[in-house]
């Protein structure tokens, strides 16, 4: 799903003590970049991006989701490198691209958001599926397990240190009771962040304290 | 024990009741549940935790005298009560003004402390009361509020039901819907809040808080009800001034506080309801089982623990058997020719809300202003003047007036403004919009006051020309700047605004060849999300790139511009300040990706009178600060007022032809005017003046029950629905129609004139 080369970054651990963690697969997987020509057509897309993302939020909320995406946008396979002139023009974006373009709305809105990476807990009908639909279109699909898939999102401040999780592909704020456990939850999150926020006592989000730059377990 | 519960209802918008009767039972298995009812089509009588039913007969049927007296008896004898009704639970407040101890609902004077919208009891609490308005107050007042939040706005009953009304024809649809079914003329708007929906639930005996919980939505209906929820503690925060209301209010029952949690994470009060919610079994289901403890606390009987089984509920559909003695009663038979059974209320609860009002008038009337308003639009000094300078023994009606004060007022006004707005490096002027009302007077006053024209065909530009404009004060644009063929100005225009990028192609190859000049030439853009035909749409990256391509082809010796319109009384004000930055950044990518400067932007359209010459005129200082931040090239902003101006400078004279009453109070009054002088008269209201044959007074006309009948023999042709005309008022009495200056008298039509 992301940069090929990313996928050599996959860590493949074997472990006979125990169980792995569902993210450590992910453990130095970077989260998802447009590439830039360089040129018109990229700078076009971009701030057509940013522009529709402010007209789309017709009067409300600066830290409204950016639900218009997940519209316009369906999520589903998507090879990539991927190029800004090329995304805008695709009806199908995978989770990173959704939520490389959400990153791009909310940064141009001055609200302070992170690239965030999921895992989530699915079920094994669920990825022979995915994996499937995948594979007809030829795309990796690095980021299914037997029951758990790799995932991107966003976090967004909304206090002093309190983040609220936004899922991009699907258009909603993650439920923080929805952690931990079952279907569809979510089992670990990473948060990327530097400067001011790449250090202290990481960010709230519910009852959980998440340090940023490193997987946490939910 | 035995336990009364009522509000059996379980369809789409369910009551308490089983709820209530199915967390009693979990905690007190012996007790004997009776489930109350007053139409035995209730499906939830047929729930088999219920060991006994008392139904009655629908309110509209039911002596509530004798009634009362038998709910007395239940009482004494014994038996708690505990309504899931609103309507019920204020006519046994009113029953039990002081209480009774077996009655597990709220005192009287409670629940006049908490009435819709201000929830005065609740100002304690960390939450916010959406803006609202009664709509005691005049029309114009009410599209003003609705203007000002966005036509984002619900008509609310008093007691149950809420309408979207996005326009004004839907405002007043469902204003005369609720009127009639809920008895009253005091109902109230209120602005809508998006966000996500929560609510606290509470139990309480004679002050004491016994319990509360947290609910959020999950899963909603399509009327927006809980579907599926979960479950939380109610923070601190909120519990401590939660326990102090309870305890001011010496609260006793169920109780529900429904809100909105906004983006910014703030809390909106909808309402608050003086029973459990029909979500009342979810919160048992994560252990919080607030009708045992409700029973507990009256009564000292201990229940059996709750468990909780999770912290989320879902509903799901069940079929249950419908018990022997209660057979299903038949379906209505649908009205000749209609569409399905009309079931709505079946019990009767609207007759009920009818017996109230009568029985008691005060009881939770909706008031929300100490002193009521008298209905009655302001009238300007300015229309006084203008209307008393005609005399009418000479005006044949139907007649549109001038009103020449007013409207020089206007103008001047408008003038006075661009030039304080006006700096060094930013010229601010007005444009007049032709179409908006194409009387020569009012385009002279344009010119004597410094506007530019704006005109959307050629015939517009040769009809201000006439008048006295220059070319080079004419502004072109709108998708019809061709037509008719041949009227093209061969001298230099101020601006013109290309509606397609064919059109700007073609505008382009027209300046080549000599067929036309134009000082600025630029684009109108379509601003996505916004339902709009004019413009060059934004609204795919495609289109956008094929409009950064055209204007880069511009020659390099021709001034760029930008034109924006939308009327802003449709869509709202502050939404309008929303598009006007939007249309700002999106100015900006143009200018970033095309090289070229915007030095002319025309903006504007269509806004109302009261908002354009009435409002803080820092909004427009402002708007000139943030396009000189964000787009420094800038030199002119043409700002279009558009029906601003005209609206108001013209009124419509009219007389009375014959006056009816009917039977059930309600009066139709001809008049010799019509829809066809009138045909804006579904999309606002006009502020309405009789002039006294006796006196002579202009005497301002509210709200009543009289229709306005045009004259023609058409169905639709009502100029005015549930107004009041003064007393005495007959036949052949003059009525003038305010604020009809503008598309009234610019589309208005010739029909049934022979």
């Amino acid at each position: 799903m992301y940069l090929a080369a990313a996928e050599l970054r996959l860590d493949l651990l074997e472990r006979e003590d125990s169980l792995p963690l569902a993210s450590e697969r992910w453990q130095h997987f970077p989260y998802s970049c447009f590439s830039h020509h360089e040129a018109a057509c990229c700078e076009v897309a971009r701030e057509w991006i940013i522009a529709n993302d402010f007209a789309q939020l017709n009067g409300g909320d600066l830290k409204t989701g950016p639900r218009w995406l997940r519209q316009k946008y369906e999520w589903g396979p998507s090879s990539w490198p991927m190029h800004w002139c090329d995304v805008v023009e695709r009806d199908v974006i995978d989770c990173g691209a959704h939520a490389a373009l959400a990153h791009e709305a909310f940064a141009a809105r001055g609200v302070t958001a992170f690239r965030a990476q999921f895992v989530q807990k699915y079920s094994a009908d669920a990825t022979v599926q995915w994996r499937k639909k995948w594979g007809d279109e030829e795309v990796s699909d690095h980021w299914l397990t037997d029951d758990a898939i790799y995932h991107e999102g966003n976090a967004l401040l909304v206090g002093d240190d309190e983040v609220k999780l936004w899922d991009a592909s699907a258009g909603w704020w993650i439920n923080a009771r929805q952690a931990g456990g079952g279907y569809g939850s979510l089992v670990a999150v990473r948060i990327f962040a530097d400067g001011q926020w790449g250090g202290g006592d990481g960010f709230r989000w519910g009852d959980h304290r998440i340090k940023p730059n490193q997987w946490h377990q939910l | 024990m035995k336990v009364y519960v009522s509000g059996l209802y379980c369809g789409g918008n369910p009551q308490p009741g089983v709820g209530i009767v199915r967390s009693l039972r979990q905690a007190f298995p012996n007790a004997t549940l009776v489930g109350v009812e007053y139409s035995n089509r209730v499906s939830g009588i047929h729930w088999d935790d219920l060991d006994d039913l008392w139904i009655q007969r629908p309110w509209d049927e039911l002596d509530l005298e004798s009634y009362g007296e038998r709910v007395r008896q239940a009482l004494d004898e014994g038996g708690l009560w505990i309504s899931g009704s609103d309507l019920e639970a204020m006519w046994l407040a009113d029953l039990f003004p002081n209480g009774h101890r077996n009655l597990l609902a709220p005192p009287l004077a409670a629940l006049k402390r908490i009435t819709k919208p201000t929830v005065e009891a609740a100002s304690g609490l960390p939450v916010k009361i959406p803006p609202y308005i009664s709509t005691e107050h005049s029309d114009w007042d009410l599209h003003a509020f609705c203007r000002e939040h966005n036509w984002r706005v619900w008509l609310k009953g008093p007691y149950y039901d809420a309408a979207r009304t996005p326009t004004w024809d839907s405002f007043a649809a469902a204003r005369n819907a609720l009127t009639k079914v809920w008895s009253t003329e005091r109902l109230f708007l209120q602005s809508h809040v998006s966000g996500y929906e929560e609510s606290v639930m509470l139990a309480a005996y004679k002050g004491e808080l016994l319990g509360a919980v947290s609910m959020r939505k999950r899963e909603i209906t399509p009327e927006g009800k809980t579907w599926a929820g979960d479950i939380s503690e109610v923070p601190e925060e909120f519990m401590a001034p939660l326990r102090r209301m309870v305890k001011e209010l010496a609260w006793t029952g169920g109780g529900e506080l429904e809100m909105v949690r906004d983006a910014s994470n703030q809390l909106w009060l909808l309402e608050m309801n003086p029973r459990f919610p029909a979500w009342v079994h979810g919160a048992t289901i994560a252990g919080h089982n607030l009708p045992a403890l409700l029973v507990q606390g009256a009564t000292g009987a201990m229940p059996k623990p709750s468990v909780a089984h999770g912290q989320e509920f879902t509903r799901v559909v069940l079929e249950v058997p419908v018990r022997g003695d209660y057979p299903l009663p038949p379906l209505p038979e649908p009205f000749a020719g209609a569409i399905g059974h009309s079931m709505k209320h079946p019990s009767g609860l609207t007759s009920l809300a009818k017996k109230l009002h009568k029985a008691n008038p005060d009881l939770l009337e909706v008031v929300v202003e100490e002193d009521g308003p008298d209905g009655l639009p302001a009238i300007p000094d300015s229309f006084v003047a203008d209307i008393d300078s005609y005399d009418f023994a000479r005006v044949q009606t139907p007649q549109f007036l001038f009103m020449d004060q007013t409207a020089s007022g206007l103008f001047k006004r408008a003038a006075d403004r661009a030039h304080r707005l006006s700096t060094n490096e930013v010229q601010v002027v007005s444009g007049y919009s032709i179409k908006t009302n194409p009387d020569e007077r009012l385009i002279k006053l344009a010119l004597d006051n410094g506007f530019y024209a704006e005109c959307i065909s050629l015939l517009e530009v040769q009809k201000a020309l006439e008048v006295g404009f220059r070319p080079d004060q004419v502004i072109l644009n709108g998708p019809a700047k061709w037509w008719p063929e041949g009227l093209m100005p061969k001298e230099r225009m101020h601006a013109f605004f290309c509606d397609s990028i064919a059109d700007l192609e073609r505008t382009l190859t027209a300046m080549e060849a000599g067929e036309m000049s134009s000082r600025h030439v630029g684009i109108r853009i379509r601003t996505p999300n916004v339902v709009s035909r004019f413009g060059i749409p934004l609204d795919s990256p495609g289109t956008f790139r094929k409009l950064v391509e055209a204007v880069k082809r511009l020659p390099a010796d021709t001034a760029f511009g930008v034109h924006f319109h939308m009327a802003s009384d449709r869509i709202g004000v502050s939404q309008w300040w929303h598009l006007f930055e939007s249309m700002l950044k999106w100015c900006r990518s143009i200018e970033k990706l095309t090289g070229r400067t915007i030095e002319v932007l025309d903006m504007g359209g269509g806004w109302f009178p009261d908002d354009w010459h009435s409002d803080d005129e820092s909004k427009f200082a402002k708007a000139v600060g943030t396009v000189k931040a964000m787009l420094p090239g800038v030199r002119q902003i043409v700002s279009e007022p558009g029906k601003a101006m005209a609206q108001p400078s013209m009124a419509l004279a009219m007389r009375i032809l014959e006056i009816q009453e009917h039977e059930d109070d309600s009066i139709e009054a001809v008049v010799d005017a019509s829809i066809a002088e009138l045909p804006m008269y579904f999309f606002y209201p006009h502020r309405m003046l009789r002039k006294c044959s006796e006196t002579g007074e202009l005497q301002p006309i509210g709200r009543g029950k009289t229709n306005l009948m045009g004259r023609l023999c058409m169905e639709h042709d009502i100029v005015a629905a549930n107004v009041q005309l003064p007393e005495g008022s007959k036949a052949g009495d003059l009525l003038i129609f305010c604020d009809a200056g503008g598309y009234d008298r610019s589309m208005s039509y010739v029909f049934g004139r022979g």
